[in-house]
């Protein structure tokens, strides 16, 4: 198994990409911390889910934009299980992806773009603040900061959203040229569409099609595929990879 | 030109040419898919003493007459031999020294490449000139400040016990000899007994005279016969080693005879909060760990523990985290070299004892190599000076301020040697002072730790004037040898 003994931290992970994350890491060995904002039964849910399958998982609560709760949580995480190796950055404030009912930027006031800022960036600045003399004890800790396709190609221009996933990405690569001295890893994943999860199923069919169309493998992304890249990026596979960004949408995106 | 290795046979000693010794295969290497046969002599302590003889007669028939300046020059011509990458000694000591060793090829090449540098003209003026105003009073009488004439007189002989923990070390000794015009016999240990062999082939290339008053032999440390016999054909004796090797040759030196020993010492490094901003602290991370890792602590000169000052951008815990991580990657670029059964016992003692120290006390904190025993810091709030069991070991000691260490090395103020120092120039000669006073005898950039620069007072001592000794004519025996003067008025 390609996690076996660490112990990683999935934010948002009650449900979609963050659960498929949570999984996959639990069935390589790992333990995993679920955080969730407001859904304990998920959250709980998940939680057997794993136990089910021989994996082990804790379910915590902690509002990610609020740095006291997050560091509540992280000393929690140090005082059960003394360490902490892997985090994931997954959590944003809540967003519908509805391509037909999208604000327009002059529609977009400040305290939209606010929202996101906080969700996505301060929110993963919280986790590492407080997470990283964890990850710092031992070379190898490691970071992934979920960002989007989206703010290489705006094929859909939420604003907000993109505005603050593209910040957060500018994060992942600062943070990774500091860090790196301590053997800590930070990369982001950009997945494509990923379908089905709570936020995309107001994306519907004829943008979805669209979408497959111009995408070279022919088909959306589901969460287990970002799952496989946030192992690669937590394992020693992806040793001496930092500050990068892994786009995982079928080819839509290339560099 | 010399043959370097008849048939793959390497000799591991060197004797004047007169000699013919009988060999034995005593270690048989394969590198590069190349089998080395390595020849060891069958030794007798009349051999030692016929040897030593052969020596002091060469002598006194070639280094005796020669000036320093052309001693001076044949140690740089051979010195530049070894500058040259192609040079054969030098790729033979590239191969076969890490196959001996067990230290990396990267390091041992780098290192001994930057040793040899230690030893040209102008560094080799530095030495003499360090400790000597008027250098052609080892040559001739010279009058000094106060009138009289002087001369230096070197050993006619000196026997060296070199240790085997660096390699190329020995040559510090052997060229310190032959610039005081001694003839110089040499026993190796079989852990390094390959690089002044190759050496002295290389001064035989410029000089064969100057060559022929050299013997380097080894044998295994505590053959007394062979000791006795070294001693009593030479009037002084160097030590290098262990507390143990020094007192038992000791006891076979008579008093009227030089002494001089470089028994254990233990070196430290202090990095002070004005080294640690944004800017610096990266370098000073991967100087530490540079350090640590040239020839895995073995040499005295290495740091065993490291004082990091508290209010830098950096944290001293934070510093032991960095370097946990230099010493990852340094174990890709140089790997360590394998451990013998108790070296590896002694690493994981440290770290097994650290940590059960650590299960009740919260200011220890022990990061160690994954799997291996590759690297091991451990981190203490509460300062001290400690030694390691070396090979990649290191103590990082959280220190409010570096003023506080020279009281903490007091208690080990006789083994005290070199002290690896990052401050501001403001603090340098104060700390420097207080180190001094506290038994340090070499202070120097971190970074070149294991690198001691030409001219350094050895463990605090001089490098030739320990072996001289002054001959002075008075001023009334020079103006009576006047009115013998058959032309005198």
């Amino acid at each position: 198994m390609l996690l076996e003994n660490q112990v990683a931290l999935v934010t948002g992970s009650s449900r979609g990409i963050g659960a498929a994350i949570a999984k996959k890491f639990a069935a390589e060995g790992a333990v995993v911390i679920i955080n969730y904002l407001h859904n304990q039964q998920r959250a709980d849910e998940l939680v057997d889910t794993i136990a089910t399958a021989d994996g082990q998982a804790v379910a915590l609560q902690a509002d990610v934009r609020d740095a006291e709760a997050v560091g509540r949580m992280i000393t929690t995480i140090q005082e059960n299980l003394g360490t902490l190796n892997i985090v994931v950055n997954n959590a944003l404030n809540h967003y519908q992806f509805d391509p037909k009912k999208r604000a327009t930027n002059w529609q977009t006031d400040w305290s939209a773009y606010q929202n996101q800022i906080d969700g996505s960036v301060k929110g993963s600045f919280n986790v590492c603040q407080a997470a990283l003399p964890l990850l710092q004890q031992q070379p190898g800790g490691r970071i992934i900061n979920l960002v989007s396709n989206l703010i290489e190609s705006p094929i859909v221009p939420y604003h907000d959203y993109i505005t603050a996933k593209t910040a957060l990405l500018g994060y992942t690569r600062t943070l990774a040229s500091e860090v790196g001295a301590f053997g800590v890893q930070v990369n982001a994943i950009a997945p494509g569409l990923t379908y089905p999860t709570d936020s995309s199923v107001t994306t519907k069919n004829d943008v979805r099609e669209r979408i497959i169309e111009q995408t070279p493998t022919g088909r959306l992304t589901i969460p287990e595929d970002i799952a496989g890249s946030a192992v690669f990026l937590a394992s020693d596979l992806s040793a001496n990879m930092t500050g990068q960004c892994l786009y995982v949408d079928g080819g839509l995106v290339m560099h | 030109m010399i043959i370097l290795a008849d048939n793959q046979k390497v000799k591991l000693y060197w004797v004047p040419t007169a000699f013919k010794l009988e060999n034995k295969t005593v270690k048989t290497l394969q590198v590069d898919g190349q089998t080395y046969r390595l020849q060891a002599p069958e030794l007798t302590a009349e051999l030692v003493t016929s040897i030593g003889n052969a020596c002091r007669i060469a002598r006194q028939h070639s280094l005796a007459n020669m000036t320093v300046a052309e001693i001076v020059t044949i140690i740089d011509q051979a010195i530049e031999k070894w500058c040259h990458s192609d040079y054969p000694q030098r790729i033979l000591a590239e191969k076969l020294l890490p196959a001996i060793t067990g230290y990396d090829h990267t390091t041992v090449a780098l290192e001994i490449k930057r040793f040899v540098r230690n030893f040209r003209k102008k560094e080799l003026w530095r030495f003499i000139d360090t400790e000597l105003d008027n250098p052609a009073i080892l040559d001739d009488f010279h009058p000094q400040k106060s009138g009289q004439l002087t001369k230096a007189i070197g050993p006619t002989a000196i026997f060296h016990v070199f240790s085997s923990n660096i390699p190329g070390l020995q040559i510090w000794s052997l060229i310190m000899g032959l610039i005081t015009k001694s003839a110089n016999l040499g026993k190796t240990s079989l852990s390094e007994p390959l690089f002044p062999v190759l050496f002295s082939q290389t001064l035989a290339e410029v000089s064969p005279e100057l060559a022929a008053t050299i013997a380097i032999l080894p044998w295994k440390g505590g053959t007394h016969d062979l000791e006795q016999a070294a001693i009593d054909s030479t009037n002084a004796t160097i030590v290098y080693g262990s507390d143990q090797a020094v007192k038992s040759i000791h006891a076979l030196v008579p008093d009227d005879k030089i002494f001089l020993h470089y028994g254990y010492k233990i070196s430290f490094a202090m990095i002070g909060a004005e080294a640690l901003t944004p800017e610096y602290y990266p370098q000073m991370v991967q100087k530490m760990a540079e350090d640590i890792a040239v020839y895995d602590q073995q040499s005295c000169l290495s740091p065993q523990t490291v004082f990091v000052e508290a209010g830098g951008t950096i944290t001293p815990h934070q510093f032991a985290q960095l370097l946990a991580k230099a010493l990852t990657n340094n174990q890709l670029k140089w790997p360590r070299a394998k451990l013998t059964t108790s070296e590896a016992v002694a690493v994981t003692r440290l770290r097994q004892e650290s940590q059960i120290q650590a299960l009740t006390d919260a200011t220890i904190q022990v990061i160690a190599s994954p799997d291996s025993t590759a690297w091991t810091v451990v981190y203490h709030q509460k300062p001290a000076l400690m030694s390691s069991p070396l090979n990649r070991t290191i103590h990082v000691m959280a220190i409010d301020d570096l003023a506080q260490v020279p009281a903490l090395l007091r208690p080990y103020q006789p083994f005290l040697q070199s002290c690896g120092l990052a401050v501001a120039p403001q603090r340098l000669l104060e700390l420097g002072s207080q180190l001094g006073d506290a038994g340090i005898d070499r202070i120097c950039a971190i970074g070149d730790m294991t690198r001691a620069q030409s001219g350094w007072h050895h463990d605090g001592r001089f490098n030739l004037l320990d072996l001289l000794k002054m001959v002075d004519i008075e001023l009334g025996a020079e103006a009576l040898a006047e009115h013998f003067d058959p032309d005198v008025e």
